[in-house]
């Protein structure tokens, strides 16, 4: 019972993290209908941003954590920019928006590689090291970070999503773009708010990861997981990429927690393959109306 | 052709070895290994090391063999790191240059492909830090009759590890936390569990995980689940350090062990105090007693400390001239019969072959203890 709950606080705890890098996913997707390969990068990214500060400008952490999220912030939109932009005044096929996005991913972790290079490095310890004694269960101090800020970013984005007016223009514009132009709504504006949303809970993904892990340039590869928990839940879905992500975390955990780390990517991907077979629009089907 | 080659080489070779009975007084010997590209440190280390000791040896009028005084030369060649550049380079020492033996390569994919060179020519080979077990013994079993090494190989650092835990530190309840698709680490853990269970202990959980993973936790929590008074975990730095630090987390409190896949100056920086106590078996240590004379002399002559490797030639050198002087010949199939029941003690440690593998038998390794932010020398242990 005990190794249960403590498997289960374990995949809620990598969830919370797959969560916030499905919910950039599926931001940009339900407004801009393609996969944005290059998340990961900024998500990285993000990692660097909060090492640096607070190894290099002593920086508290709290200071640490907005830095790098305005960061990545920026970088997204910058991407969008620069890389996507010109392809959308073109009307560019979507296949070319994916390999522009993957070829982003692949400049910027190159990048790193070449300037910072490519040795692992590691947060000085934020928290105290011992674990949250729970009876017998044992909760880390970083998971429980982890849980708590993601728990509180992802509300943040529902609220502004749900309550204000621009976030009334982003459901809009993921339900007919172009409708939403003719309404009035300065769609341009609306990718950019997007994106900056995206790429700040990158970062704040990239620094909870590198807290609890290592910081290294290939760090983007661990988005593969967040994309499939995003298609799970139902790309373009923001509750769907939530419940997409943790339950992708807790069936990986008890998978290798009960059978053999050998099955977990095995199972893992056999329960989406049959999800997607079933019910090809993910857990929270993504009807026109619940976009975003 | 290759045939007739082989024929006169073993009849020059006969000769050589006949004929260092009479007039000639210089014997050459033969080194390669990587004297440029990334591992041409250890090369250099190595080329160093026979140098400085055969000018020692010719210094005092050579070495005794069979009541006669022979000077030693050293033939050295560069592999460049390289398997197919070891090959020519062994081909050039054994068919031009008629050395008696070879000393090196340092790595197994050097050592590998020249075992059917020295093999042909019947020219016996002390590798160093070869470390693969099929550098002496082919996969199919058979034996490379001239083909020997003063390093351990990787899985009996397993049996080590696994002595140590039981007996020194009384340790009976282990769990095994290894990577799946590694062979390095496949090797060490059987050796352990093999050791440790006939020892008397009992192996209570074993976990594994693929290579490349940074979240260990799952696996972690069965071992927690199991109550181990020891892991051990036969993995690389980056592995060790960060799944040590879930193990904190989790909750875990016992000790850790590993090979040599732990030394490296990024490990406890990545660790934190997660290894705090814990143990790994390494080859040797610098900070060794036993050492310290042949690290001065070369310090001293080099302005630069030896690399291990340099450590490992010492002895294979020990080894050669032991063969030799036992021998009371240069002949290649004497000096492979005197070196297969060769027990000496070098620098690292006692090197007794052992006749059916070529590889040194209950080799002490050097157990090494994690304290604060330093890998401390502890003592000096071997398996049975």
């Amino acid at each position: 019972m005990v190794q249960f709950l403590q498997q289960l606080v374990n995949g809620l705890s990598i969830g919370s993290v797959y969560a916030l890098m499905a919910v950039g996913y599926s931001l940009v997707y339900s407004i801009m209908n393609f996969s944005n390969f290059a998340h990961g990068a900024v998500i990285m990214l993000g990692a660097y941003f909060g090492f640096y500060s607070l190894t290099l400008l002593r920086l508290p952490f709290g200071v640490s954590f907005v830095l790098a999220a305005v960061g990545t912030g920026l970088v997204a939109v910058l991407l969008e920019r620069l890389a996507y932009k010109p392809l959308r005044e073109r009307r560019a096929p979507f296949l070319y928006f994916i390999i522009t996005a993957m070829g982003a991913s692949i400049f910027i972790e190159n990048l790193v590689v070449a300037t910072i290079g490519p040795t692992y490095k590691t947060y000085p310890a934020v928290f105290g090291q011992g674990p949250i004694q729970l009876g017998a269960l044992s909760i880390g101090r970083i998971d429980l970070t982890m849980f708590v800020v993601s728990a509180i970013s992802l509300t943040a984005l529902m609220i502004f999503i749900d309550r204000t007016k621009m976030g009334k223009a982003i459901q809009a514009s993921a339900y007919n773009m172009k409708a939403s132009a003719l309404m009035g709504i300065n769609t341009d504006r609306v990718i950019i708010i997007v994106f900056a949303l995206g790429g700040a809970l990158a970062g704040v993904a990239g620094v909870l990861f590198g807290m609890k892990y290592l910081v290294y340039p290939q760090i983007g590869n661990i988005t593969n997981k967040s994309f499939i928990a995003a298609v799970f839940g139902g790309l373009g879905s923001l509750p769907g990429a939530l419940i997409g992500s943790v339950l992708l975390a807790l069936i990986e955990t008890f998978v290798s927690g009960y059978l053999s780390s050998q099955y977990r990517d095995l199972i893992g991907f056999v329960i989406l393959i049959a999800m997607l077979v079933v019910r090809p629009t993910g857990i929270m089907g993504k009807s026109a109306e619940d976009k975003a | 052709m290759r045939a007739v080659l082989c024929g006169i080489l073993v009849v020059c070779l006969a000769l050589v070895g006949c004929a260092g009975g009479g007039k000639s007084d210089t014997v050459k010997v033969g080194w390669f290994g990587p004297l440029t590209g990334d591992n041409a440190l250890w090369g250099q280390s190595e080329l160093n090391t026979v140098k400085m000791m055969f000018e020692d040896f010719n210094a005092k009028g050579g070495i005794e063999v069979g009541g006669k005084k022979y000077k030693l030369e050293v033939i050295g060649y560069d592999d460049k790191g390289d398997g197919t550049e070891a090959v020519n380079v062994a081909k050039r020492l054994t068919s031009q240059d008629k050395v008696v033996a070879v000393l090196g390569p340092n790595g197994s994919g050097e050592a590998i492909p020249v075992a059917p060179i020295m093999n042909e020519a019947k020219v016996p080979l002390i590798a160093t830090v070869a470390t693969n077990p099929k550098v002496t013994v082919r996969e199919d079993g058979t034996l490379n009759k001239f083909m020997f090494r003063d390093c351990f190989i990787d899985p009996y650092q397993g049996a080590v590890a696994a002595t140590y835990a039981y007996e020194k530190l009384g340790k009976r309840k282990a769990a095994i936390f290894m990577s799946v698709d590694d062979q390095y680490s496949a090797g060490l853990t059987q050796y352990f569990e093999e050791t440790f269970t006939k020892l008397g202990g009992k192996v209570v959980e074993k976990v594994s995980f693929t290579s490349g993973e940074k979240e260990f936790r799952a696996p972690l929590t069965k071992i927690k689940a199991a109550d181990p008074d020891i892991i051990f975990s036969p993995n690389y730095y980056t592995d060790v350090s960060l799944s040590a630090k879930q193990a904190r987390e989790l909750g875990i409190k016992c000790i850790m062990m590993g090979g040599d896949g732990w030394p490296s100056d990024n490990l406890i920086p990545l660790a934190g105090d997660a290894l705090e106590g814990s143990y790994c078996v390494n080859h040797l240590d610098f900070e060794d007693p036993a050492v310290k004379p042949f690290k001065d002399a070369y310090t001293a002559k080099y302005k630069i400390p030896p690399e291990l490797n340099g450590y490992m030639v010492h002895d294979a050198v020990v080894m050669l001239v032991d063969a030799m002087q036992r021998a009371k010949s240069f002949d290649g199939t004497k000096l492979a019969e005197a070196l297969e029941s060769c027990d000496v003690q070098g620098i690292t440690g006692r090197i007794k072959i052992n006749p059916a593998t070529h590889n040194p038998e209950g080799k002490e390794a050097a157990m090494l203890k994690i304290v604060g932010p330093k890998l401390v020398f502890v003592e000096k242990f071997a398996a049975k």
